[in-house]
């Protein structure tokens, strides 16, 4: 049984922060829950399909994330509790559901659970998703701790309920996914009925249609959902997880939330300045109580607001102190606008402890700037200096280097736009630098789409587009109908690895399988490509030759968008993870080496990890711990000294 | 010679429009290939000197090093080249029938070749569609099958060096003048190789006054015939001035002047006519469609073609002194164009260590040719 649903109350277990949400909306109760897989946000989906069973619990890895807000929706509608959760690229995606949807309001409580990714750890970008709840009219919480990321989602449902609209929670990848010691409460015993009532007035919010429109009457409805956020504002006056410490009346505020709470009090902690510094701290970032707020501007002359990426909090309490200021005085901020705080990449507490020094002018000195570099220089004396690569046996290494082939050979400068997934490292050495545009998923196909009508101006360069299994049908179908429709010639190499490989290697409508192990119906991306009208080949990436032979024809003839389906499962994935194909070994007499003829083609360019250099025998060798026996590599060795044996 | 490595080649041949497709730098390593005609590099290499640069016959090629190296005199003054005897030939009664370009002489002579094991294996040139396409056969029988002439660039040295690679030896090749020459360079073991050992066995070269950039002859023709159904190409001798080309619906002639708009800058460089690093030379002779000039360069091209006399694989004849001055009146005008062209690009007789040079040549071949 799952540690997550032990029912003893107060006792304590370790939680990732993403458990400690999980456990927290399974203490509300909730009963339906969807997401698309996204780091930091994926373990979310992870633990509630693993305790579906246990707690009568609905778990689906939806097919994009705004899919997912409307099958959480759907269960808010019928008076059940629900959550999605997604990481920030999600919220733009389920935006447009979004904006509707806070707009028709909701029923049974129902959460947004975004986990944010600041310095991009495991992102292709930092956006902010705090900006949608001012954007779309919903209330805002950050959890501070690990504790609160649990009782703050119990709480939040509660307060969707009395509001009756969505609320968003968002979390950032340090508090995602570092662990904390969580105490749990009770589990409830409800049996849930879910019942959608739709037959009452237009309008009504409990038993009319939920219907998101104002057909120029926006006090209808636009009136009612203001009204709503201000009832939240009144509700986060006396909320529990606002929070203030420090003497009556510090030097300095200190005003922050979620991750940068804990940067924040290490750094007080480590400049001694409990006795000079206060720390408000807001679970509610939107919208802000006003009064509590103006009680703690009171306190102190200087505020200094700590948050990570945008200035969003900043922005948010000037504005208040503005109107404030014939109350409280006029304040002196210090945070992004004041360049204290950086408004790009992750914080850190040196950074808090560097911006809190210059404030308040404290002869500080932290470790010399130099020795960060002769930090970094001394791993580089121990640690090998390898660059992102892919997986040893990765599908996608030989995909892209059958690509790159094909387009050096076409000999037309042709380009790959590229995709969401493990395949962004198509953009870098390690995917031979192969892909030449990166932006959201299912772009690769719309951009292709695009570039492919600039004939009529000029543009010769033969014009192609990967994307994932789990991307196509995210967003990449609508692009490939409208290139086909139109008639834009690109080719079109679907990179099917069998899963949401990059996150964790989630199902997704192509899987026969769901999250929670239940059967499910595999859809066929070929057939889908044939219907739709396109030209369709199926190779086997690891079959060099002839994937380089059909992608040059594809380049070369025929009208429209083609498809090429370059089906291999992911090394990791269940179907391959520790089974070998091939045993792969290096013949050290015929491996020549750094020799002309060669010139390490396997270590310097291939860049398998599963293929090591002996710099004392100036031969290859392999790994044979991590490589996976794909076998590849011995199609690709100029000389044949690399060989493979098929495991009995 | 100077000996420089990818880098070079990609910079002083590549990027400067001067390669031909010829192969040499092919299948030696997994760095350059070509498609169609067109030789890519695919990836960066750092060999500072390499077998790429080393064989490629359009890169510091030094024609007195390699006259000296195979005919044991500098490279002189006469536009033909070093040759024993220029006569007239055909194929002979024992020799089969195709589809020859002229006289038959190259088919006949490698077919002889093959069958009197004077060579173990013979690398040809096929056509896939109209794009040429190198063939490695041992069947004497297969020879007939690649011949008549392709007219566009072909990397028929990557099929050399795959041959090598493989292990072959004593190896036959017919070969157009930039191959041979890309062939002549390897032979001279430019990197001192201790463990080189000549593969080559005949090299039999063909006349060419310029060769058509693969992709742009496709796109020419099959804007105007189905290319799918090509069964030859000819060009007749001159004074025809028309490209001859045969499908299922019959012969479709193409004024040269139209072809010649087809033809790749490099060629403008080259300054060998009748492939003067070669064992035997084979080309046309003007106004005359069934028989072939040959040119006899070598003590093995000469033993061969007196055996292959004796075979009935081939007929010979004298050629009259008139043909011959014409022959080297053309052979000398394209040497004077390509020398020309060199000098104007400043690409010839660089000093070492101030640049690349596409050519090397004694001063007073020089200045004998091109003034």
């Amino acid at each position: 049984m799952s540690y997550l649903i032990d029912n003893r109350e107060g006792v304590q277990h370790l939680l990732m922060g993403n458990e400690a949400i999980v456990r927290g909306a399974l203490e509300a109760g909730v009963n339906v829950t969807a997401g698309y897989p996204g780091t930091p946000s994926s373990e979310i989906i992870e633990a509630f399909s693993k305790i579906a069973g246990d707690r009568n619990i609905y778990a689906e890895w939806s097919t994009n994330e705004k899919v997912a807000m409307e099958v959480a929706a759907a269960a808010s509608f019928a008076g059940l509790r629900s959550l999605c959760v997604m990481k920030q690229n999600g919220v733009n995606v389920a935006s447009d559901f979004l904006l509707h949807l806070a707009s028709s309001g909701t029923r049974g409580g129902m959460l947004l659970v975004t986990c944010d990714d600041p310095g991009a750890l495991s992102s292709v970008n930092e956006g902010e998703s705090r900006l949608f709840a001012k954007l779309v009219e919903i209330p805002l919480l950050e959890p501070g701790d690990f504790q609160e990321a649990k009782d703050l989602t119990t709480w939040a449902f509660g307060l969707s309920e009395k509001i009756k609209n969505i609320v968003m929670i968002r979390s950032v990848t340090r508090m995602s996914h570092a662990s904390g010691n969580v105490t749990f409460g009770p589990l409830p015993e409800t049996v849930p009925h879910a019942e959608y009532s739709c037959d009452g007035p237009l309008l009504d919010t409990e038993t009319g249609p939920v219907i998101s429109m104002i057909l120029a009457a926006p006090e209808l409805q636009h009136g009612p959902q203001q009204e709503k956020l201000e009832k939240a504002a009144r509700l986060f006056e006396d909320c529990p997880f606002n929070t203030y410490t420090g003497p009556e009346a510090p030097e300095l505020l200190i005003v922050t939330s979620s991750a940068c709470n804990l940067y924040v009090r290490e750094a007080v902690h480590l400049l001694e300045i409990d006795d000079r510094v206060g720390i408000l701290k807001l679970a509610t970032t939107w919208p802000l109580p006003p009064n509590l707020i103006k009680q703690n501007l009171m306190r102190a002359d200087r505020i200094f607001v700590v948050e990570e990426v945008l200035p969003t909090l900043e922005g948010n309490i000037k504005i208040l102190a503005a109107d404030m200021a014939p109350e409280t005085g006029i304040k002196t901020f210090y945070g992004k606008h004041s360049g204290h705080i950086p408004s790009v990449g992750e914080l850190n507490p040196d950074i808090v402890v560097s911006a809190l020094v210059r404030i308040l002018d404290i002869d500080y000195r932290p470790a010399d700037a130099t020795f960060e570099y002769e930090a970094a220089a001394l791993a580089d004396t121990m640690a090998p200096n390898r660059g992102m690569t892919f997986c040893p046996g990765c599908p996608h290494r030989a995909s892209f280097w059958s690509i790159h082939h094909a387009i050096a050979l076409d000999g037309r400068n042709g380009f790959v736009c590229g995709d969401i997934g493990c395949y962004v490292m198509g953009t870098l050495p390690s995917g031979y630098s192969t892909v030449k545009t990166l932006h959201s998923m299912g772009s690769g196909s719309g951009l292709a789409s695009g570039f492919g009508k600039l004939k009529q101006f000029g543009l010769e360069q033969p014009v192609l587009a990967v994307c994932g299994d789990s991307t196509f049908f995210h967003a990449a179908m609508p692009a490939l109908a409208n290139a086909i429709h139109h008639k834009s010639p690109f080719t079109l190499m679907l990179l099917d690895n069998r899963g949401t490989a990059m996150t964790g290697f989630q199902p997704h409508p192509g899987s026969p399988v769901d999250v929670m192990g239940e059967p499910a119906q595999a859809i066929d991306i070929e057939a889908i490509c044939r219907a739709m009208g396109a030209k369709v080949e199926i190779a086997d990436p690891f079959n060099l030759e002839k994937t380089q032979e059909m992608l040059n024809h594809l380049m070369e003839h025929g009208e429209g968008a083609k498809v090429l389906i370059l089906r291999q499962a992911c090394a990791l994935s269940p179907e391959r993870r520790g089974k070998k194909k091939f045993d792969v070994s290096v013949d050290e007499t015929i491996c020549i080496g750094e020799n002309c003829g060669c010139n390490r083609l396997c270590t310097r360019i291939f860049g398998c990890p599963g293929i090591t250099w002996d710099n004392d025998k100036k031969v290859s060798r392999i790994d044979t711990i991590i490589c996976a026996g794909c076998g590849v590599c011995a199609d690709i060795c100029p000389v044949g000294a690399i060989r493979k044996k098929e495991v009995a | 010679m100077q000996c420089f490595g990818s880098r070079e080649l990609v910079d002083n041949v590549i990027r400067q429009d001067l390669c031909i497709g010829c192969g040499a730098c092919n299948d030696l390593c997994p760095y350059f290939r070509s498609r169609k005609g067109t030789t890519v590099m695919l990836f960066p290499c750092t060999i500072a000197k390499g077998k790429c640069f080393a064989h490629c016959p359009k890169a510091e090629v030094d024609l007195d090093e390699l006259s000296t190296t195979f005919f044991h005199q500098r490279y002189g003054t006469d536009p033909l080249g070093h040759y024993d005897a220029i006569m007239m030939s055909r194929a002979g009664a024992n020799a089969g029938t195709a589809s020859f370009q002229a006289g038959g002489t190259v088919s006949a002579l490698m077919r002889f070749a093959l069958e009197r094991h004077y060579i173990d294996g013979a690398i040809l040139t096929d056509r896939k569609g109209i794009v040429p396409t190198p063939r490695f056969v041992t069947e004497p029988v297969d020879v007939l099958a690649c011949a008549s002439s392709k007219y566009a660039a072909a990397p028929t040295v990557a099929a050399v060096n795959r041959a090598i690679r493989k292990g072959d030896t004593n190896i036959g090749i017919v070969a157009t003048p930039c191959q041979a020459l890309a062939i002549s360079k390897m032979r001279s073991n430019p990197l001192n190789d201790h463990s080189f050992i000549d593969p080559v066995g005949l090299v039999i070269g063909l006349f060419c006054t310029w060769a058509l950039d693969m992709q742009a002859f496709e796109s020419f023709l099959s804007r105007r015939i189905d290319i799918s159904t090509i069964k030859k190409i000819d060009i007749p001798p001159p004074p025809a001035d028309i490209m001859e080309v045969f499908t299922d619906k019959g012969k479709t002639e193409f004024p040269l002047t139209e072809i010649r708009q087809l033809v790749p800058e490099t060629c403008s460089y080259c300054i060998d006519m009748t492939a003067e690093f070669s064992d035997i030379s084979v080309g046309v002779v003007e106004g005359q469609t069934d028989v072939n000039t040959l040119i006899i360069r070598t003590d093995r091209g000469r033993e061969l073609v007196e055996e292959a006399v004796s075979a009935e694989y081939l007929v010979l004849s004298d050629m009259p002194g008139e043909k011959v001055e014409h022959l080297r009146w053309a052979a000398g005008n394209k040497k004077k164009r390509g020398l020309a062209k060199a000098k104007e690009k400043a690409i010839i007789n660089k000093p070492a260590g101030t640049g690349i040079s596409y050519l090397r040549i004694n001063d007073e071949t020089l200045n004998t040719i091109c003034p």
